[in-house]
């Protein structure tokens, strides 16, 4: 019964969007084709703001002024058909508009709202006003001082933070690009079997996230996970080992943060060795032929033919690479995120998705992201810049 | 002279030998750091009750048993975790490829003022992290009494992967000849009606990566689900696992045992369609 009631549901769902999409495109169409109309004005300033009135009043959202709002917003959009767009380009625009209006929904109004929400106070006290009211404290910058002078979580600053981050963010990306360069470069032979290692190799990256972090963090586990056994057994069977002080060390409490780093490091390898594998096989070999008669060394081929023709496919990996290592909340969350889990390994974004969600500081969250948000767009303003540069230069 | 030579070139042959051996050697122990630790789940997956903590290392341990993929789906709720996930990513999935294609059309096939700006936008909207928008899609999540439903799921993800789907869609469009279209407007039919009977059908194959790709994402997703479900009927398999994997002492076998249903069509799907995956990946940023 619950399956089908889900069903039910699910469905019911789609067809309101599709209703809802097929409303608005008839309404944009009856705009586009008709603006020239005798009767252009009575549908667009009467006729539609009394619909929508009705729809409002049948679901229960009618609120004293939305009739004037409505008729002012009407006759706007009217004038600016009429007047302005005079049923140009209508198909293009049909045709986006059910996207455009999704993304305005919710990708640009969410946005908003975070900024509209970091000059409030929401938080657990006063949550419960605004889900009844719909107003909050108006505060003013007071989050943004906030964000630079008190902890997002228990201790840790928003400077140590940032450090934090940045080591993360580099740490990650030049293993990945190092480790991804080297198997590609690997790889690249004529080999046997390359594409059953290729296939193997990938393994990572194709899991699900959220089961190759588990399963990882359970690697890490200080007794029964694979790194430990391994270290004790090896202890064991080398006692100087031993003396030198190797032997099963508490991953997760005494280094969360080299775990996370370990964790993401392996899974972030396949990606860049595939691209960057996909890049090499784009080269032509004659260049290394040239190479090879006027008696290049390994190291020269490499230098002066494979890394200025794989820049190309590597710098926007790279780009894409740090921009998403930045962004990780997925394996520090599910590492470290559990009860009692410790913050000695949280970034940025991961400490803003527990200043939210595990500390339900809403509005301080919000100025959070603001600030990592500019501070991700003013880096990659700066990466690009220096990309455009790198491109002119050639 | 000649014997000296063929001595040269024995000796090549054998460096070169050696050569591709050390390859193999490197490149198998990367791919056994690949998969051991899926091996491991599996198994673990396979122990009997009483040696889950073992420290035993082999990959078949005694007394293999399906014990704990039995209790997994007798004790718990995976099979409903499952139908939700199924449920919402196909919803989500089957509305993003559907929102995407249109658009994509348009940036496609016509000139129209706003057509950059639009593409610059939905490039940049990239650009904002994911994490970011979490918080205000949970408060309006929230406000529209949507918690805990597969509505409020929908909703939150269905956006998420539009950019890339027109991104991607429109890139195969491009590929498709206009003349096609052309012949089919002198022979009488609309615009719409071309796209509908020429440009969608051929399509195809990138409508199914865009749609493997929403898919994939959304199955996968934990963190929207962490704060939008939270009673265990709702759950998607993200949250059910963790939720094993947090009862650490007792559950471990069938974590284990969920992460392998889950894990296998999962990668069956993505190293079918990762070709396409990554061409699509990389083909913004390369043309941008």
């Amino acid at each position: 019964m619950d399956i089908l009631r889900s069903i039910f549901e699910v469905s019911g769902f789609i067809l309101l969007i599709a209703a809802g999409v097929a409303a608005m495109t008839g309404y944009l169409y009856s705009h586009f084709k008709y603006y020239d109309r005798a009767w252009y004005w009575p549908l667009a300033v009467v006729a539609y703001p009394l619909l929508a009135l009705l729809g409002l009043k049948a679901a229960g959202l009618y609120s004293d002024g939305a009739f004037a709002w409505l008729l002012g917003a009407s006759a706007l959009i009217a004038v600016f058909f009429r007047y302005i767009v005079k049923g140009r380009n209508s198909l293009p625009y049909l045709l986006l508009a059910p996207a455009f209006v999704g993304l305005a929904l919710l990708l640009v109004y969410p946005f908003v709202f975070e900024v509209y929400l970091s000059f409030h106070d929401l938080k657990l006290t006063t949550i419960m006003m605004w889900k009844n009211t719909g107003s909050i404290p108006f505060v003013w910058f007071r989050q943004y001082v906030n964000v630079f002078t008190t902890s997002p979580l228990s201790e840790v600053s928003f400077w140590a933070l940032l450090g934090r981050t940045l080591l993360w963010t580099f740490s990650n990306v030049f293993f990945h690009v190092a480790g991804g360069f080297g198997l590609a470069l690997l790889l690249n032979n004529s080999i046997r079997f390359k594409g059953a290692y290729r296939t193997l190799l990938v393994v990572p990256w194709a899991m699900p996230q959220v089961v190759a972090v588990l399963a990882m963090r359970g690697e890490f586990h200080a007794t029964n996970g694979f790194v430990n056994i391994v270290l004790s057994k090896l202890a064991a069977a080398f006692p100087f080992l031993a003396h030198l002080g190797l032997g099963p060390v508490q991953w997760l409490s005494d280094y969360p943060l080299l775990t996370c780093t370990l964790i993401n490091i392996w899974l972030g390898i396949p990606f860049m060795m595939v691209v960057i594998l996909g890049g090499l096989q784009s080269i032509s070999k004659s260049y290394y032929d040239a190479a090879d008669i006027d008696g290049a060394s390994y190291f020269q081929k490499l230098r002066y033919i494979t890394l200025p023709l794989i820049k190309p496919v590597l710098m926007p990996a790279v780009t894409l690479g740090t921009v998403w290592t930045f962004n990780n909340i997925n394996v520090i969350y599910l590492v470290t995120g559990q009860a009692g889990g410790t913050e000695q390994a949280d970034i940025l974004v991961s400490a803003l998705y527990k200043a939210a969600f595990t500390y339900n500081r809403y509005s301080y969250s919000a100025a959070f992201a603001i600030v990592v948000f500019a501070l991700l767009f003013f880096i990659s303003v700066f990466y690009l810049h220096g990309f455009d540069a790198a491109k002119e230069e050639r | 002279m000649t014997g000296n030579s063929e001595e040269l070139r024995k000796a090549r042959e054998r460096r070169k030998r050696l050569k591709y051996l050390l390859i193999h050697i490197v490149v198998i122990a990367a791919s056994a750091a690949c998969i051991y630790p899926l091996l491991r789940i599996f198994s673990v997956s396979l122990r009997p009750g009483d040696k889950l903590f073992s420290t035993d290392l082999s990959i078949i341990p005694d007394g293999a048993s399906f014990k704990a993929y039995a209790s997994l789906l007798k004790d718990t709720m995976f099979l409903r975790w499952l139908w939700n996930s199924l449920l919402i990513t196909l919803a989500t999935s089957f509305i993003g490829v559907s929102l995407a294609s249109t658009a994509a059309y348009a940036f496609s096939r016509f000139r129209f003022p706003g057509k950059k700006a639009g593409l610059i936008l939905l490039l940049s909207s990239q650009m904002i992290p994911a994490g970011m928008l979490i918080l205000p899609l949970f408060l309006m999540i929230m406000k529209l009494r949507l918690m805990n439903t597969y509505l409020g799921m929908i909703i939150a993800y269905s956006v998420s992967s539009l950019p890339f789907s027109i991104w991607i869609l429109k890139g195969y469009y491009d590929t498709i000849p206009r003349s096609l279209e052309e012949a089919a407007l002198v022979d009488g039919t609309s615009q719409v009606g071309a796209f509908w009977r020429i440009i969608l059908p051929l399509s195809t194959p990138a409508l199914s990566i865009a749609f493997l790709f929403n898919f994939t994402t959304a199955w996968n997703e934990y963190l929207v689900a962490r704060v939008v479900l939270f009673s265990a009927k709702q759950y998607t398999w993200t949250l059910g696992l963790f939720e094993l994997q947090g009862q650490y002492i007792t559950q471990w076998g069938m974590f284990a045992a969920g992460s392998m249903l889950v894990t296998i069509p999962v990668l069956c799907v993505f190293l079918y369609s990762s070709k396409w995956l990554i061409s699509g990946l990389t083909l913004g940023s390369v043309k941008g």
